[in-house]
């Protein structure tokens, strides 16, 4: 499993996702520039955590000797996306549709499905790592 | 042609639920979505349960327009899941359409990302390629050329100028956002995934118990009179109950309402606890061998006179509920009381049909969850807040008019008539005006897509009240 590459691939997913959905609530201006640059920080922490926390131990659990990341990917992220997307809509609706609470969940969401199709496509050279 | 379909529904998605409330939307999305899915998938609406499913999600999809409730959308939603998981696989318990319908609604598209690029010959691979490609293509460049503009604009005060006088305000992003939203949501649906290996062991999975290798009639003789004499106790002792829950039921004459509605609870509480132990205790005794042990009759004779007795017990709970809401009217939670009474009859008949005809546990869960599906669509056909407010006001002498007036706005106009018809307490004609002019008011600024059946339907009369 390449973790780095994973995590900085799905932090930049992230924070794309995040402010997108901000700034198009919210309008684009020159200050905020800064801002999304240095948001990639925390960014970074929250997807490590998630990914480190949610998706790496269930690959470390699961690899026995006959089975790939594909077909672990094929046997629990179903559970695992379903369980995220009601988890997501649960904190959309209880945070009242605010703006930024919205956008970090529609972004978790997306970001860590994605970080799940990127370990299950990665090159059998990284299995062994 | 299939593609364009999509992109089209896609937009229809935003011109109905763009910054709007449920209504009309939902019937015509159902309309969408059924044409998506036919188009996809022609073979599979060949098949009588999709078929069923089909007229389910399509009939809960009517009811949210007539009803406008809420337990209308929800049972649209289920049944939007149970369609999309039948198309999956049709052969599936409805549980496994739940989990199939969910999982291609949220999440097809990075699944089958995956089974894409496992067929490395296959043309999906191809497909996805050239997305993630053009995806790059376009992205990558836009988000640094935005940066970079953003950053020229600080150096430059004739560059800032004419990047100021460029407008996209024409452009609203959250629209096309919400457009990308429909596009996802329709292209997961288009051809559902199936969740593997649940669907396959459901499948694989037979509802009728077989005798095992490990039958032995000395341990089943010593089950059996365990079991005879565990049941035939707890058949005295429920008997016992009964009797007395039908003195008190006779002799006592409770006319407050927190008495009453104590009574209930109590009563409920009971209910909860004796049937879930007997249930329990009835599938471990039947869970194996002792289906199939020649001198089980007896117990098997106990545990459906059981049955029946938790059946009476259930039947003295109703008329509890039914004298509680006859004096002080109807409300969800003796509505919901009514529900969970019914729920656990069927629970128990279902018990005994799996003890009569040797089943194992998957047929209860299968049985029970699709009879949950089933009332669930039937309780939605309902107008509750109608019904309530109509039979409080026709049929109850103690009701609580501040209960009907926090209900949703569908019985405004019944409370508006009802308020010109009878003699009120005075703080109650200012609660249903001010209510009558909320529900005015909505209505007025109701998007066609956001009306349901009684917003088109209400006459200048009742607008005049």
């Amino acid at each position: 499993m390449n973790i780095p590459l994973n995590l900085a691939k799905s932090s930049l997913l992230a924070l794309v996702i995040f402010w997108t959905i901000i700034c198009a609530e919210e309008g684009l201006d020159n200050d905020l520039v800064l801002v999304i640059l240095l948001s990639f920080i925390p960014v970074f922490l929250v997807v490590t955590i998630v990914i480190t926390g949610s998706i790496c131990p269930i690959f470390w659990f699961a690899k026995k000797e006959n089975s790939n990341s594909i077909q672990i990917f094929k046997r629990y992220f179903p559970y695992y996306a379903i369980i995220a997307f009601f988890s997501s809509v649960f904190g959309i609706i209880i945070s009242n549709y605010d703006i930024y609470l919205m956008a970090f969940f529609v972004a978790a969401f997306i970001t860590s499905s994605q970080s799940w199709v990127w370990f299950a496509n990665e090159n059998p050279r990284h299995e062994a790592t | 042609m299939k593609h364009i379909l999509i992109l089209i529904s896609s937009v229809l998605f935003s011109i109905l639920f763009y910054e709007k409330s449920i209504g009309l939307n939902l019937l015509l999305f159902a309309i969408v979505t059924l044409s998506i899915l036919v188009v996809h998938n022609p073979e599979q609406f060949k098949s009588k349960r999709v078929m069923f499913y089909t007229i389910a999600y399509t009939a809960t999809a009517v009811f949210v327009f007539i009803q406008d409730s809420g337990l209308s959308v929800i049972a649209n939603c289920v049944s939007f899941f149970t369609l999309v998981g039948a198309v999956s696989n049709d052969k599936t318990s409805i549980y496994i359409h739940w989990i199939n319908g969910i999982f291609s609604s949220v999440a097809a598209f990075f699944f089958r990302t995956v089974e894409g690029r496992k067929n490395k010959k296959g043309k999906i691979l191809n497909k996805k390629t050239d997305v993630l490609h053009l995806v790059k293509l376009v992205g990558i460049p836009l988000v640094f050329i935005i940066v970079f503009v953003l950053l020229y604009k600080q150096g430059n005060p004739m560059f800032n100028n004419l990047v100021d006088k460029i407008s996209f305000n024409f452009i609203n992003v959250q629209w096309i956002l919400f457009t990308v939203l429909g596009y996802y949501l329709f292209s997961n649906i288009s051809t559902p995934v199936l969740v593997e290996p649940a669907t396959s062991k459901d499948i694989n999975t037979k509802t009728k118990l077989h005798k095992t290798e490990s039958f032995s009639e000395e341990k089943l003789k010593k089950e059996k009179q365990l079991g005879t004499t565990l049941l035939g106790l707890l058949n005295l002792l429920i008997i016992v109950y009964i009797a007395t829950d039908i003195a008190s039921l006779v002799t006592l004459n409770i006319t407050r309402a927190p008495d009453m509605s104590a009574q209930v609870h109590h009563g409920i509480n009971t209910l909860i606890a004796s049937i879930l132990i007997a249930i329990v205790i009835i599938l471990y005794f039947f869970r194996g061998n002792l289906n199939f042990y020649s001198e089980n009759k007896i117990l098997k004779n106990l545990s459906y006179l059981w049955i029946l007795l938790n059946v009476v017990l259930i039947v003295l709970i109703a008329i509890k509920n039914q004298n509680y809401i006859t004096s002080f009217g109807l409300t969800y939670k003796r509505v919901g009381v009514h529900v969970y009474i019914f729920l656990t009859l069927i629970g128990l008949i279902t018990t005994f049909l799996k003890v009569m005809h040797i089943k194992n546990m998957v047929f209860l869960f299968r049985v029970n969850t699709q009879i949950a599906f089933a009332i669930l669509v039937l309780f939605s056909t309902i107008n509750w807040d109608y019904h309530i407010t109509r039979y409080n006001l026709n049929y109850v002498n103690s009701y609580d008019l501040n209960y009907l007036i926090d209900l949703s706005e569908g019985n405004a106009i019944q409370l508006k008539n009802h308020s010109l018809n009878t003699e009120l307490d005075p703080k109650f004609y200012n609660k249903i005006d001010a209510k009558y002019a909320n529900y005015l008011r909505h209505l007025k600024q109701k998007d066609w897509q956001e009306k349901s059946f009684e917003d088109f339907s209400i006459t200048e009369e009742e607008k005049n009240l």
